[in-house]
């Protein structure tokens, strides 16, 4: 029983994943990714997020120190907490251009 | 007495010279300006360094990367930068959308790299791409998101300056197959055409502000958060500049209203305080002290010493003044050296006894450029500035070694220059007698040498030679002009403008909130009050 239940759920888990890498392809297909990276980013620029984000670099910048600092660590320091600043507003509209494209490209 | 020439040049400007670093700051990226160090004179001699020779951040890229640059990598490169990067075309699109998976994981995203040395991709995220790189020691992958060049021994990503032009050019190639105009780089271009509205006859700060703002030193002190605040309430001068700067590096067109700066001005500075005409350079010196008092210097000390101060108005702008009384009978020299912020010349037709130092200069041969030929020189100012004057039978000074008054001499000379020279001409005239403005054309170079008003110059100079220094390839004390404030109109009722220069030889005009092209020819044809150069 419980073998049986964690097959599902692991051929669940890969159908997810081979549903999020066909949705995946079909956005670079179609050049789609790359306007929503276009949307994505204006977005961010108008809420004030980047500048958030700006601000938490130079703090891990100054931790760090200017010579030591590696792209790895501002990855790291500024991740968990640049995620949760982005506004909901924007993720629901990114939401609704994706699903907007995938239904009208529905294979 | 107008002349039709009198009339043209009825307008003062103010210079603001600068000395050059070994190469121009100015040249310095963004990214260079975040290179802070712990101690501020390390800060402006590392600006030095940097310009010299390549650091961590220079175009040069790692070492690292010459392994990769052989046969026909710049091809190689161009097409993972087509197919993998900036797919601008359908096919691309396609075999990006296929191929662009972790080889190891099949993850797509977890900011995918290509190895540069095979056809292999990893994700990032999990350590993918960092196992190949170690187990092939291929030391070079691309991030497809970015189009970046990761070093994995460097362990970070690294520029260089051929990679970055092929990664920009196919950049371009791909927008433009998609029919998109390329963003306006704004994190990376310097927005120097920022507007100030006048308050109400506040162009004597906004000239003074769009010269601040555009000395290099000081834009780089200030982009880079140097100044930490000790004060409570928000009544900071620095502070005030600092967002001053943020702004008009932030890229914003739209022009800006200096409220703030006016009012803790007229906090700080009292006597200028009201709506009354005030002369721009009163107000260079006003907010540069005020600058400077609230200035901590790096130690953590508050800056009330002047003799020792560290702070970073100092470091720019402050140069020592030596004047040396010589008894006329025992010939014995007493010296003291002051600190200064800025040169006031004295003009000829001034009250005060000025007499020409360059041949023919009586004005009355014209030139084809419409000056006269023999026009008064800034030079020719500072020969004035810097000669011995005796001092008379009425101003006898107790000397030390004679234990009496005598006669002396007196002669000002350059001890130390600053980094940021001003030099003001002494257009206001305000004697008990009379108050005029005096218009006498002053034609003042785009590149001075200070060597000649220098103290160590001060024995070839008594002997009455005004040689040029031979050794011009020594750029110790050598100025260039980057700033030129201008006063139009009369004493009662004028206006002032300022000419700044970006880059090596782009000049423009900032009147207030409009700013305008202007050419080098137009620069040099105003006359000057206040001059700012940097070395």
């Amino acid at each position: 029983m419980f073998n049986r239940f964690q097959f599902l759920f692991q051929t669940n888990i890969s159908r997810e994943s081979q549903m999020r890498a066909a949705i995946n392809q079909k956005l670079i297909e179609m050049g789609e990714r790359e306007r929503l990276k276009e949307l994505l980013r204006a977005k961010l620029i108008e809420c004030g997020w980047r500048d958030q984000l700006k601000a938490l670099c130079k703090e891990v910048i100054k931790e760090k120190g200017i010579e030591n600092v590696t792209v790895e660590d501002l990855v790291a320091g500024v991740t968990p907490k640049g995620r949760a600043l982005v506004p909901d507003s924007v993720k629901k509209e990114l939401l609704q251009r994706i699903r907007a494209f995938l239904a009208q490209h529905s294979t | 007495r107008l002349t039709s020439q009198g009339l043209r040049r009825l307008r003062c400007s103010v210079e603001f010279l600068c000395r050059p670093l070994k190469q121009p700051t100015w040249k310095i990226q963004y990214q260079s300006v975040l290179r802070f160090t712990t101690s501020l004179p390390d800060f402006i001699a590392e600006i030095q360094r940097d310009s010299d020779a390549g650091s961590v951040m220079s175009p040069a890229g790692c070492s690292h990367v010459n392994g990769f640059k052989v046969d026909n990598w710049k091809q190689n490169l161009r097409v993972i930068y087509q197919c993998f990067v900036w797919s601008g075309s359908v096919e691309t699109r396609k075999r990006k959308a296929k191929s662009c998976v972790c080889h190891l994981c099949g993850a797509h995203l977890n900011r995918l790299h290509s190895c540069l040395h095979c056809v292999f991709f990893g994700c990032f995220s999990k350590k993918h791409i960092h196992d190949h790189a170690k187990n092939k020691r291929h030391n070079l992958a691309i991030d497809l998101l970015y189009g970046g060049i990761y070093c994995f021994v460097c362990q970070d990503y690294i520029y260089d300056k051929d990679m970055e032009q092929i990664a920009k050019e196919e950049q371009r190639k791909a927008w433009k197959l998609q029919g998109r105009s390329p963003p306006s780089l704004m994190h990376n271009v310097v927005q120097l055409r920022l507007g100030l509205i006048n308050l109400g006859n506040t162009c004597f700060m906004n000239c003074i502000v769009q010269a601040l703002t555009h000395t290099p030193l000081l834009r780089d002190f200030f982009l880079s958060d140097r100044h930490k605040c000790e004060m409570q309430s928000s009544s900071c001068l620095v502070c005030e500049m600092s967002q001053l700067f943020q702004e008009f590096y932030s890229g914003h067109r739209s022009p800006h209203i200096p409220f703030r700066l006016l009012h803790l001005v007229w906090t700080h500075a009292r006597h200028l305080a009201g709506y009354e005409q005030q002369d721009a350079h009163e107000f260079l010196i006003a907010a540069l002290d005020v600058l400077h008092r609230h200035c901590k210097d790096d130690n953590g000390k508050k800056a009330n010493n002047p003799n020792h101060c560290s702070c970073i108005i100092d470091q720019i702008f402050t140069g020592g003044l030596q004047s040396d009384v010589t008894c006329q009978v025992c010939h014995g020299v007493s010296t003291t050296i002051d600190p200064f912020w800025d040169i006031s010349l004295d003009l000829p037709g001034s009250s005060t006894p000025f007499w020409p130092l360059s041949p023919g200069s009586d004005g009355s041969v014209v030139n084809g450029d419409g000056h006269p030929s023999g026009a008064t020189t800034l030079t020719d100012c500072l020969r004035r500035f810097t000669r011995p004057e005796h001092l008379g039978s009425s101003a006898k000074i107790k000397c030390s070694g004679c234990h009496s008054y005598q006669e002396s001499t007196k002669q000002l000379t350059m001890k130390r220059l600053p980094i940021v020279a001003c030099f003001h001409l002494k257009r206001f005239e305000h004697s008990a007698k009379l108050r005029r403005k005096i218009t006498t054309y002053v034609s003042f170079p785009l590149e001075l040498d200070m060597t000649p008003f220098m103290a160590s110059s001060k024995e070839s100079r008594m002997n009455g030679q005004y040689q040029q220094p031979v050794d011009s390839l020594n750029n110790e004390n050598k100025y260039s002009l980057f700033a030129v404030v201008n006063h139009q109109g009369t004493l009662e009722s004028g206006h002032y403008t300022t000419f700044i220069r970006q880059h090596k030889d782009q000049w423009f005009k900032c009147d207030d909130a409009i700013i305008t092209k202007a050419s080098i020819k137009d620069v040099l044809d105003s006359e000057g009050s206040t001059h700012k150069r940097t070395q």
